[in-house]
């Protein structure tokens, strides 16, 4: 069963990408527009996002599925000169933290040379064509660690920003409440530039942070900044320091804040009880959502649809329907669709609401450490000896082979699940977050809601 | 054949269904309404009319593409607030939407965006009040039935299935995120005419707010039925097209349902039946309910309302129809109950009627009966003559005109049988009113003076007039010059008509000395 899917992994290798990172490519490629803000800059977008091109989620459900428009943020990126080069692999409809669960098989990190590590996911064909320098940048969609963890195992930065300021018109709903639009590049400078591009409000998306509440950010964030080149409050939330951490990684996070800690800032351990609980709270969010979302998928108005075979009764609509989506999906989206489904069940209780309230709580908690106030919970004081931003690890261990991964999972799905330990909180609490490459390993940098400036300018100074 | 004559030979006894005083029927409606706004409910597709080609309009939401996201449309809300605020309903702060989770091919999103855990308003009434509506009950001391209502809700409508004789299932999605409201009432229906009355109570409601079209034979009214006996299991009957299939799915329910509890069969709890015509039919039980798994749609923000939204949306609204309709009843109007409904489904033909009532009352002293005389017995007619649509083409006959005609033939000046000419060669197009009325008195010039006063005799008669209102005289002298009005109504009365109000006003004015 193993060795079959491994096999399966490059079948879709047509042009040279050695990594598997596309799923599709632009059949002329256009010169971009010249004297804009993203001119000469080559991008491609996770194949969630609408497009001119084929959009399949690496899903066979949406495997001809071509969008009659396009997504926003694409739109804008085009729109400012960027150069569209394809679209990239992922977990299918986002599901996953290696890129293997992809119907076009998985991934393959361009940072290992010694046999086929995971790129991680689900963002993993925008991590692996940005790390292999196909591209200067990509789009992904981050839920629970998606272009971070990618990001992280691929050496590249990766920055997902708070929820509501970028777009998510014409992106394909994983969880909504979680979703954001993030950017995979090689330096600050690209993101930066991208952000600055993307970073508007959209009247499509109900979502988006409207005009007002985006100034109001600005001189909330600009009221607490203790300026450049002034040292900032770091905390370092304890929680983090799980079991799964590998060795390696608990080096890394102690070197990067001694590092900080030599230039001036001030470090500070702090303490966000409900991190302990925010796993199992976004696994019943995100898939009690995801189940809701993909019941679209049911392939009678566009995606797959299986001709009715010979020996199947397709007798009654619902039946049809079924073997759509029982053939259309893979197994892990299968899988979450079914958790989903149970927990928005009526026998199975109230756990989304549940989940909700460690939510609000963890949002509670994170409120309570940082400088800034958060402007959306209207908790307006600001804490003169908050913190600024936050650090940790962005992945708990070592980018595993296709192998070890597949294995470790057949094991136990749980231990997937465990990848995205910290980079959940960020999520759940709709925080702007980055992973940054630290060594071999990665560092991830969280702030306060809104305040992505102070998130940049903290990812620069560990960078130089 | 037989069955068709059976049924319709045995309508008659139907319509006088009374419940049994052993078997008390429990009666609650639920009912759809497709509000009537400019755009679907969560997109920009303009709303679909009757006729509209298939699938013409869709949007990408409404059709459930990926990446789309829905955005309220604020129009559908205040049609929602307008119908709660009617009904007397508590408008909810903050409501939210949820998401209603079944597949079927009209259902693009697989769910159906509703208000499950924060309606927009709850508690409310209907009140039935004879002799407006039929309460149907024996007991003639009890002249009012008050209906209450649970909850409204605001919801998207579906697509619609169109089922192929081939097997084959037709999809058109222009009804896909609609606008509609869920209105929900309590078990408070006694007997049929409770439920026939209420409908057609609320029908006339929505239709005169401009909030629905009204019709339950398009589909812009759907009601579904729960019948209980004595307070037993209750069941649910959907697929009711008209008030016609309401009543006798009621009657047949109601008698099924005793038929079982005679028998001593446990009626089934949570049960879901169909209408064919002729009887219910199981659909489905409790066992094999769907399971909605409703929970909230965090893209759509919450409504929050002000405290006071209740006071600004009553402000906005004209005087409800059942208000308007006791008002008819009673003096000075006293028009008949057929006649008043009929205004008040026309709401043009109720401000014409109105404004031609006052005028004729105030203007010129008649009585009021003139206005319903005239609008019912001979307005209606010669439209109806001339094969025209009274409400677009109120223009040919312009209520000062028709109020003169009225006056003319009123005083005798103009007989009973021209009058109704004239009217009828202006609702023709063949002459306005205002000029036939002046040839007709330049024509019978000769035989006018039996008719009309001279002028002696009208001066003689605003003499008297001044002489006997000292007080409104003394009114006109100190500068309130508009109170000749009143002075020229008496002379009018007193002349029955005969003088001219042209002349008695130049009169009145050298009598007392005004410019």
């Amino acid at each position: 069963m193993l060795s079959r899917r491994v096999r399966t992994f490059k079948r879709h290798l047509n042009t040279n990408d050695a990594y598997n990172a596309f799923i599709s490519k632009p059949s002329s490629v256009s010169p971009g527009v010249d004297g804009r803000i993203l001119s000469h800059l080559t991008y491609t977008l996770k194949d969630n996002f609408m497009n001119s091109d084929s959009t399949t989620c690496a899903s066979k459900l949406l495997s001809n599925f071509k969008s009659p428009y396009s997504a926003t943020a694409a739109s804008l990126i085009d729109e400012n000169g960027g150069q569209f080069r394809g679209k990239n692999n992922m977990d299918e409809f986002g599901m996953g933290s290696s890129n293997t669960n992809s119907y076009y098989g998985a991934a393959t990190n361009p940072k290992y040379e010694d046999g086929d590590r995971i790129a991680g996911g689900s963002s993993g064909g925008s991590a692996a064509a940005v790390s292999a320098g196909v591209v200067n940048f990509s789009l992904g969609t981050d839920t629970g660690g998606s272009v971070r963890l990618p990001a992280s195992y691929c050496g590249v930065i990766g920055f997902k920003p708070s929820y509501g300021r970028i777009s998510r018109w014409g992106v394909v709903a994983y969880a909504q409440s979680l979703d954001t639009v993030g950017i995979l590049a090689r330096d600050m400078d690209t993101v930066e530039k991208v952000y600055g591009v993307l970073n508007r409000h959209d009247e499509k998306d109900p979502t988006s942070l409207p005009a007002g509440i985006r100034d109001m950010l600005q001189s909330v964030e600009e009221a607490v900044d203790p300026g450049a080149g002034e040292g900032l409050t770091i905390g370092i939330p304890q929680e983090f320091l799980v079991k799964e951490l590998s060795p390696q990684n608990r080096e890394c996070w102690l070197n990067a804040v001694e590092r900080l800690q030599d230039m001036g800032h001030t470090i500070k351990r702090i303490s966000i009880p409900s991190i302990k609980s925010s796993l199992s709270a976004y696994y019943t969010i995100a898939t009690a959502e995801a189940a809701s979302n993909l019941s679209r998928y049911d392939g009678l108005r566009y995606g797959f649809s299986q001709e009715a075979p010979e020996d199947v009764d397709l007798d009654t609509v619902s039946a049809l329907i079924a073997k759509n989506r029982s053939l259309g999906f893979g197994p892990e989206v299968q899988k979450r669709i079914l958790l989903g489904n149970y927990t928005l069940s009526s026998d199975s209780g109230n756990h989304y609401l549940k989940a909700t309230q460690v939510r609000k709580q963890l949002v509670h908690e994170f409120n309570g450490i940082f400088k800034s106030p958060n402007f959306l919970t209207n908790s307006l004081d600001a804490q003169e000896d908050g913190c600024d931003v936050l650090i940790s690890p962005t992945s708990v261990g070592d980018t595993p082979t296709i192998e070890e991964f597949l294995r470790n999972d057949a094991d136990n799905f749980l231990n997937s699940y465990a990848n995205d330990l910290l980079t959940i909180p960020a999520s759940l609490a709709g925080l702007p977050a980055i992973s940054i490459p630290w060594g071999n390993q990665s560092i991830q940098i969280m702030s306060q809601f809104g305040n992505e400036h102070i998130l940049f300018r903290a990812s620069r100074y560990l960078l130089n | 054949m037989t069955l068709l004559r059976n049924f319709a030979t045995s309508t008659s006894v139907r319509a006088t269904f009374r419940p049994l005083p052993e078997y008390q029927l429990k009666c609650g409606l639920e009912l759809h309404t497709q509000l009537k706004t400019k755009y679907k409910l969560f997109s920009l597709t303009p709303t679909s009319v009757i006729n509209s080609k298939p699938n013409s309009k869709v949007s990408y939401f409404d059709s459930g593409l990926p990446g789309t996201q829905p955005k309220l449309n604020p129009e559908a809300l205040l049609l929602a607030l307008k119908t709660a605020v009617a009904l007397n309903c508590d408008i909810a702060r903050i409501s939210s939407f949820d998401r209603k989770h079944y597949f079927y091919p009209d259902q693009p999103l697989g769910y159906q965006i509703t208000q499950f855990y924060k309606p927009i308003a709850t508690g409310g009434e209907l009140i039935l009040k004879e002799p407006l509506d039929d309460i149907g009950l024996a007991d003639n001391s009890v002249k009012s039935k008050r209906i209450r209502i649970q909850q409204i809700q605001i919801e998207q409508d579906t697509g619609r299935s169109i089922y192929r004789k081939d097997g084959s299932i037709s999809v058109d999605l222009n009804r896909s995120n609609t606008p509609l409201i869920e209105l929900v009432t309590l078990p408070d229906f006694e007997n049929i005419y409770q439920v026939r009355s209420f409908i057609k109570k609320y029908q006339q409601l929505v239709r005169y707010l401009g909030i629905c079209t009204g019709d339950l034979e398009t589909g812009a009214i759907r009601v579904d039925v729960n019948v209980s006996i004595n307070n037993g299991e209750r069941v649910e009957i959907k697929n009711l097209r008209n008030t016609t299939d309401i009543v006798q799915a009621i009657e047949y329910e109601y008698f099924r349902q005793v038929g079982l509890i005679k028998n001593g069969t446990p009626i089934q709890s949570q049960e879901t039946r169909g209408w064919d015509g002729v009887q219910t039919n199981a659909r489905r039980s409790k066992e094999n309910a769907v399971d909605y798994r409703y929970f909230p749609d965090s893209e759509l923000p919450h409504i929050q309302l002000s405290s006071n939204i209740s006071e600004e949306i009553k402000n906005e609204l004209p005087k409800l129809p059942s208000e308007i309709a006791m008002e008819l009843l009673e003096p000075p109007f006293k028009l008949e109950l057929k006649h008043i409904r009929y205004l008040i489904d026309n709401k043009v033909l109720l401000d014409y009627y109105m404004e031609l009532h006052s005028i004729l009352t105030h203007d010129h002293k008649l009585e009021g009966k003139f206005a319903g005389n005239w609008l019912f017995n001979n307005l209606l007619s010669s439209f109806k003559k001339a094969r025209l649509e009274i409400t677009s083409n109120l223009n040919l006959v312009p209520v000062k005109q028709l109020s003169e005609l009225v006056v003319g033939v009123v005083s005798g000046r103009v007989s009973k049988g021209n009058g109704k000419s004239i009217l009828q060669s202006a609702i023709e197009g063949k002459q306005p009113i205002d000029k036939s009325i002046s040839s007709l008195s330049t024509s019978s010039q000769a035989t006018a003076s039996s008719i009309v006063l001279s002028h002696s005799q009208e001066e003689e008669l605003c003499s008297h007039i001044i002489n006997t209102n000292p007080e409104t005289v003394e009114k006109i002298k100190s500068g309130k010059v508009g109170s000749i009005k009143y002075l020229i109504g008496m002379a009018m009365k007193q002349s029955s008509g005969k003088a001219s109000s042209k002349n008695l006003e130049q009169i009145f004015k050298n009598l007392l000395n005004i410019k």
